[in-house]
């Protein structure tokens, strides 16, 4: 599903960012990206997301090369892939509901059928009864969960999430990944960026670490 | 992904291409719609900053547009007054009437000349005094001291070649003199070519302030809805799509800046037109104040709008240029 090729991310010509990356993710893998701050964690999610270039080496996503889509093509390109951050990212003028509802409105979906799946995702992230609220009305939690709905409705075949559980306690953080593992298990290929060690080493799938731009380990699943 | 879709058999992908496109047609038009209420939502909800913007929209425009509808009616004045460019031949003294007939004849006979009309010594005095309201003075006069004249009317009425005419016609024996007033018709026309010159520079000039004054406004509102913008853009936005609500503003703008130009012009047209024509009346002119009739009107609404248009997509583009990935 995802390939990484002797990946390298410089900026300003210096500083490196990333070097040598090198792995594979199957389709319908689950796998937690760690490291400290500043490992090149959310560097590497946004060349998968098609934020930024490599300098050197190949992103390839389902077979394709990304950095040789047109500019015109990316925004395609990134209604195939769900995206979780860690700041949720919400519009604050508009409710719940229109916020899931925005990646479905971009593609154009049908209002009815468009609605249907809104509150399916909302549903599954246990929050349909708050859909007309405004985000400002949510706990962190809850905000954090509307990021998700979000990044789920479209049913995307790849799920990214940097840090989504940064602001948030122990339980809630488990919570959220629950949910993950809920995704991962109907077939989506979910890759989570978490510095929190503690929290992902208990939950038994293959961790990528970073470290200073460098994939200093690859742990399979236990 | 698109594994799966390059893995369907080619029939099966066509079709689905088809109601894919009409569907998309329909979205297309669903979200045009959805802009549209909602830039106008937008305007609506801050009042007064959309009027200025608009007010000085309708600034901008109104100053080139009266210019030019000011000279557009001084046109039709000088196409009246190239109708009545005539000459006068003075004849002489001592001609009596049987004579002067048969010279006007051969002066209307002659090559470039549309029409000649004599005056008679006689009608000359009697309308001399009409005119001036000397006839106490006049009638003094023990001796008609003017002329028998002849009016003559050019088939070209081009300054040079009525100048020509006037010269050849001045070597007509019994003539004694050719009158034109060319040189007060030659400056009005210049001046009314500067004028023009002056409208289209100042429509440039003002053209481009209405660009600014939207693109100004609009880049505001961008900077305003930035993280909007970002996360869309992340989600899968094309830039037709983050473009559309602020098109639809800047279109909005160009209408309300139209519309108040329109207003403003037709209400300053109405408030100078006595003076005005009271003004030509004394020069015994028929001018009229100018209004703008439903194609002038159409054009200054269309030009604002487009010229709004145009600032928000420069403004946006500019925006969406900054946030392209590296």
């Amino acid at each position: 599903m995802i390939a990484f090729e002797h990946v390298g991310k410089r900026y300003g010509g210096r500083f490196e960012a990333l070097s040598n990356i090198d792995f594979r993710v199957r389709r319908g893998e689950m796998v937690f990206l760690t490291g400290h701050s500043g490992a090149g964690k959310s560097s590497l999610l946004r060349l998968l997301m098609r934020l930024e270039r490599p300098s050197r080496g190949r992103v390839l996503v389902a077979g394709h090369d990304i950095d040789r889509l047109h500019v015109s093509q990316i925004p395609f390109y990134r209604r195939q892939i769900g995206v979780v951050f860690q700041d949720h990212q919400l519009l604050f003028d508009r409710s719940i509901y229109d916020n899931v509802a925005l990646p479905l409105d971009i593609q154009g979906m049908e209002p009815r059928e468009a609605a249907r799946r809104v509150r399916a995702a909302l549903d599954k992230v246990g929050l349909l009864h708050r859909e007309n609220a405004l985000p400002v009305e949510l706990s962190g939690g809850e905000q954090q969960r509307v990021g998700i709905a979000r990044a789920v409705v479209n049913k995307p075949s790849l799920l990214l999430a940097d840090e989504p559980t940064g602001n948030l306690d122990p339980q809630l953080s488990a919570d959220i990944m629950s949910l993950f593992e809920d995704f991962n298990r109907i077939g989506t290929t979910v890759m989570v960026a978490s510095h929190d060690l503690a929290l992902i080493t208990g939950l038994r799938h293959r961790i990528l670490r970073l470290r200073e731009g460098r994939l200093v380990a690859d742990e399979e699943a236990l | 992904m698109s594994e799966e879709e390059s893995r369907q058999p080619p029939s099966r992908g066509a079709r689905a291409q088809r109601t894919g496109r009409s569907s998309q047609l329909r979205a297309w038009g669903r979200h045009h719609r959805a802009m549209c209420r909602d830039s106008a939502r937008r305007l609506i909800r801050h009042p007064l900053s959309s009027v200025l913007t608009m007010l000085a929209i309708a600034i901008a425009l109104i100053l080139p547009a009266g210019l030019w509808l000011t000279l557009d009616s001084a046109r039709l004045l000088d196409a009246e007054l190239d109708q009545s460019a005539t000459l006068t031949a003075y004849l002489s003294k001592d001609i009596g009437e049987g004579e002067a007939g048969r010279i006007t004849e051969a002066l209307r006979a002659h090559e470039g000349v549309a029409d000649a009309r004599l005056i008679t010594a006689d009608e000359g005095m009697h309308e001399f005094q009409q005119s001036l309201g000397l006839e106490d003075a006049l009638a003094r006069l023990d001796t008609n001291p003017l002329p028998a004249s002849v009016v003559l009317s050019p088939q070209d009425t081009a300054p040079e070649r009525v100048r020509q005419l006037a010269d050849t016609l001045e070597e007509v024996p019994g003539v004694d003199e050719m009158r034109l007033d060319l040189a007060w018709l030659e400056r009005l026309r210049r001046l009314a070519e500067l004028g023009q010159r002056l409208a289209l520079a100042l429509g440039a000039l003002f053209g481009l302030g209405v660009l600014l004054i939207v693109g100004n406004t609009i880049r505001l509102a961008v900077e305003s809805r930035r993280q909007e913008i970002e996360v869309v853009t992340l989600i899968g936005a094309t830039h037709a799509f983050v473009r559309r609500p602020f098109l639809y503003s800047g279109a909005w703008y160009g209408l309300g800046g139209g519309l108040l130009a329109w207003g403003l012009l037709s209400l300053g047209g109405q408030w100078l037109a006595s003076p005005v024509t009271a003004l030509a009346e004394s020069y015994g002119a028929d001018f009229r104040m100018p209004t703008l009739d439903w194609l002038g009107s159409a054009v200054l609404l269309l030009s604002s709008i487009l010229l709004s248009w145009l600032g928000a997509w420069m403004a946006v583009n500019r925006h969406l240029a900054d946030i392209r990935p590296r």
